[in-house]
């Protein structure tokens, strides 16, 4: 009986450790947090397949959309811990608690990479009366009232990145016009509806190579070899240095509770292909800053942007409940 | 002298080419399925596609989107079941054409109002881009506001019957419309705090509930009669009835092209427009509209292929999505390295011509799938109503599921069809509904826009109007519409014709 048992539980150990072994032994289902042909879905459609070489197994992906991407996250979270669902998303889940639109963000995920981060700038209409970002701000001051700022809702980025601005510079006497997303903005900017929009330099960048709108500055704490001449808003007030940098990012996640090795396969994998010269150069070309990082790293800069964003978004008074509900600190506490 | 080259590869190189008509056969039988939509067809392409060349990619995805947009008229004709949106005013004058056994002569002149609509819209892109490009982007909210009511008002020619019912539904459909989180503020409206209702109602679950299931229970009242024999003696149209409809094909692909260009309006819009339009200058339809109108094919089937060509337009010169499907491709071009933008016709020519060499690829590969095949097509209706009221059904499911892989979206599907249902049996026109789901958040959020950039004033937002060429034109289109269709119009034409 003794022998039985004992053979019985060395089987059991032999088949889970093989399982692990083998992972993938099945299709990977990779859920995509926005739409066919966003950002996100750019990125994560560039970076997978070279992962999926190096896994040795097939990623599917599937891009499920709504609610700001709490759709995807929630499937992904209620979804088995066994490394066969993960989710490619954006930095979204980190408001959805303060917002009010979700109650889990990635602390219920382990980072498996973080790809790469979004540099916002503000681009203006070619006929607008300034020409860059400290013009802009003496002529908001000069004329209440009358500038039009395009915006893509609480928590997005442009309301990020205008909290900021009105944190740094005291509050702005502008007009917010809303849409619903930064490429439909850009297309009423260059038409006239708009004249500023905090936008993410990958959005704006060949319309502004192409000299159909204007980049003010750029909110960052270095220049960007892709726009050398274009000025940086921290050079213009050094308040910014609390906040910068900052940018949208994207990254795959595995809901907690992933097997370490199965975690570990998918984190050599995409560490991997990251650095592929293809996607590096897909990134860089499109204006964003390759980050790559995994585990701790990972977790850091994920903790320090919520805290960051979460905060700043509170101050500004958009919030639907305080960061502090939910355990998230002021920076610097 | 290389710009007709690269017009020309897709045509020299056997791959390419086979690749657009499989792309297009594909799209054809994909567009025809209810649910199953050319956006998601291509944005699967693009996954499957990533480890190909750039030109063999778009190949295939160009045939799908060019076959997928006609193959919507099939299924509106021979069931009353639009493919997709863009075939819903199909259905309003094929569906009874396929009821007097005249299916084939339907799906024969489709398709070749398909091919002219299809040619024009790539013609405009390949002659006048740039400037049809500029055009688009002078549309302002208030433009866009302004166009939604015109939109609204076609509820006047979709309702058959009694304007009152007609003016219900369209109003059922705006609601439908506005659930959800409103996209602009992210509040709350009729969610009645359940978190299914957050994401709002896919109104292509709504589409197919209320064409496809609502027909298959209809369908049961007559489960025993015999179906329509159908002749399929004459399919392509003869030479004289093209020429007669020329006139109103050109008008519509007109409308096509220049709803297709906008970024935020597509193929759907500009079907419904153009039959509105040619329901006003048909003055004598041998078939009275709603009845199996020759004219109710033509109009919105020229406006919706046209409208491919037009979605390009803001895609190639500016990299400005045009519609849903321009939006993905953008997202191909740069995974496979291009920089879509206003720099890409200047830097890369050769990827311009190749889509527009591509497209009108496409175009020819439509005309003869579409032409083909019509026999098989034509038996679906012949088939017994007991295997063919289980088949929609069947389909319909599939269809509203393959949505969002949501199992809500079938409930909701469901729903609709029983609704949809009853609705007929009152004699409520459906098309309204979904007209007014279609422009719900168009009107409701570019109305929004516009009174918010005037400060909320509204002085300051009739001064905009009246100030601007194109919205004062608008907006004396949308009065005189509005007028002609109420008794002042029609007591002051009388008094007019009195006088002279």
């Amino acid at each position: 009986m003794k022998r039985i048992l004992m053979g019985a539980v060395a089987a059991f150990a032999l088949t889970t450790g093989m399982a692990v072994a083998e992972y993938p032994e099945k299709e990977i289902q990779g859920i995509i947090q926005w739409g066919a042909g966003g950002s996100t879905d750019t990125v994560m459609r560039s970076v997978t397949p070279h992962a999926e070489e190096i896994l040795g197994g097939t990623v599917v992906m599937q891009n499920m959309t709504g609610a700001v991407g709490a759709i995807a996250l929630n499937y992904v979270a209620d979804a088995a811990a066994d490394g066969y669902t993960v989710l490619m998303g954006a930095e979204n889940p980190m408001l959805y608690k303060i917002m009010g639109l979700g109650d889990k963000d990635y602390s219920e995920f382990t980072p498996i990479n973080i790809l790469a981060r979004g540099t916002p700038l503000l681009v203006a209409n070619n006929d607008a009366p300034f020409n860059t970002y400290s013009e802009m701000i003496a002529y908001v001051k000069e004329h209440p009232g009358e500038v039009r700022f395009g915006s893509t809702g609480p928590g997005g980025l442009p309301s990020v990145v205008t909290a900021m601005v009105e944190a740094v510079e005291g509050d702005l006497d502008v007009i917010f016009v809303p849409y619903d997303g930064d490429g439909p903005a850009l297309t009423g900017l260059q038409g006239g509806a708009i004249d500023v929009m905090p936008a993410v330099l990958g959005a704006a960048i060949e319309g502004v190579k192409a000299g159909n709108m204007k980049a003010l500055g750029l909110v960052d704490v270095a220049r960007n070899a892709n726009l050398p001449d274009v000025e940086v808003v921290a050079e213009v007030n050094d308040g910014y240095n609390t906040y910068l940098p900052w940018g949208p990012f994207f990254g795959v996640f595995a809901k907690n509770g992933t097997p370490d090795e199965v975690v570990a396969k998918l984190t050599a994998a995409y560490a991997e292909a990251a650095q592929n010269a293809d996607f590096v150069a897909l990134m860089e070309g499109r204006g964003f800053t390759l980050m790559n990082i995994s585990g701790d790293e990972a977790e850091a800069f994920l903790s320090k942007w919520q805290q960051g964003t979460a905060w700043l978004l509170q101050d500004a008074g958009m919030t639907k409940a305080s960061p502090e509900e939910f355990g998230i600190a002021r920076p610097g506490e | 002298m290389t710009a007709l080259m690269d017009f020309f590869l897709v045509f020299t190189q056997p791959q390419l080419f086979l690749l657009v008509g499989l792309g297009t056969f594909a799209g054809v039988y994909v567009g025809a399925i209810p649910g199953l939509s050319v956006t998601m067809a291509v944005s699967i392409l693009i996954s499957f596609t990533f480890s190909w060349d750039v030109y063999p990619a778009i190949s295939l995805m160009i045939g799908i989107y060019m076959g997928g947009v006609y193959g919507g008229s099939r299924t509106a004709i021979l069931l009353n079941i639009p493919g997709a949106p863009s075939a819903i005013a199909t259905a309003l004058d094929g569906y009874p054409m396929a009821q007097r056994g005249e299916a084939g002569t339907a799906i024969g002149v489709t398709t070749v109002m398909s091919f002219i609509g299809g040619f024009i819209g790539i013609g405009v892109l390949a002659l006048a881009a740039p400037f049809v490009s500029d055009f688009a982007l002078k549309f302002q909210p208030r433009d866009y506001m302004l166009l939604a009511i015109l939109g609204i008002l076609l509820v006047g020619s979709l309702s058959q019957g009694s304007l009152v019912k007609g003016i219900f539904a369209g109003a059922l459909g705006i609601a439908i419309g506005a659930v959800g989180r409103d996209p602009l503020t992210f509040t709350e409206r009729f969610t009645f705090d359940l978190n299914l209702l957050n994401g709002g109602i896919s109104f292509i679950a709504v589409m197919i509930g209320m064409f496809g299931v609502s027909e298959a229970l209809l369908q049961l009242h007559h489960v025993d009669k015999d179906a329509v024999r159908q002749k399929i003696s004459r399919i392509v149209p003869s030479l004289a009835t093209v020429k007669k409809h020329l006139p109103l094909s050109l008008q519509t692909s007109t409308i096509g092209v220049i709803i297709g260009a906008l970024p935020g309006t597509g193929g759907d819009i500009a079907a419904l427009m153009a039959y509105d339009h040619a329901k006003r200058v048909t003055k004598n339809p041998e078939v009275p509209f709603g009845e199996g109108a020759m004219e109710g094919l033509v109009a919105p089937e020229t406006a919706n292929n046209a409208a491919v060509g037009g979605a390009f337009i803001p895609m190639m010169t500016l990299g400005i999505p045009g519609d849903a499907v321009t939006a993905i491709m953008i997202g191909a071009l740069f995974i496979h390295g291009l920089n879509p933008g206003p720099m890409l016709m200047i830097e890369k020519p050769d990827m311009f011509w190749f889509i527009v060499g591509c497209l009108v690829m496409a175009n020819v590969f439509m005309l003869i799938f579409g032409l083909t095949g019509i026999k098989l097509f034509t038996k679906i209706v012949e088939m017994p109503r007991a295997v063919l009221i289980p088949l929609i059904m069947l389909l319909s499911i599939v269809g509203a599921f393959a949505v969002n892989n949501a199992v809500t979206d079938v409930y909701w599907m469901l729903g609709f069809g029983v609704f949809g249902y009853f609705m007929r049996h009152y004699g409520y026109p459906l098309g309204p509904v979904i007209l007014g789901v279609i422009l719900s958040r168009l009107l409701d959020d570019n109305w929004r826009r516009a009174i918010i950039s005037e400060r909320e004033e509204l002085g300051r937002f009739f001064w905009g109007i009246v100030t601007s060429p194109l919205s004062l034109t608008l907006l004396v289109a949308v009065i005189l519409i509005f007028v002609s269709q109420t008794p002042v119009w029609r007591w002051g034409k009388s008094k007019l014709f009195k006088e002279s």
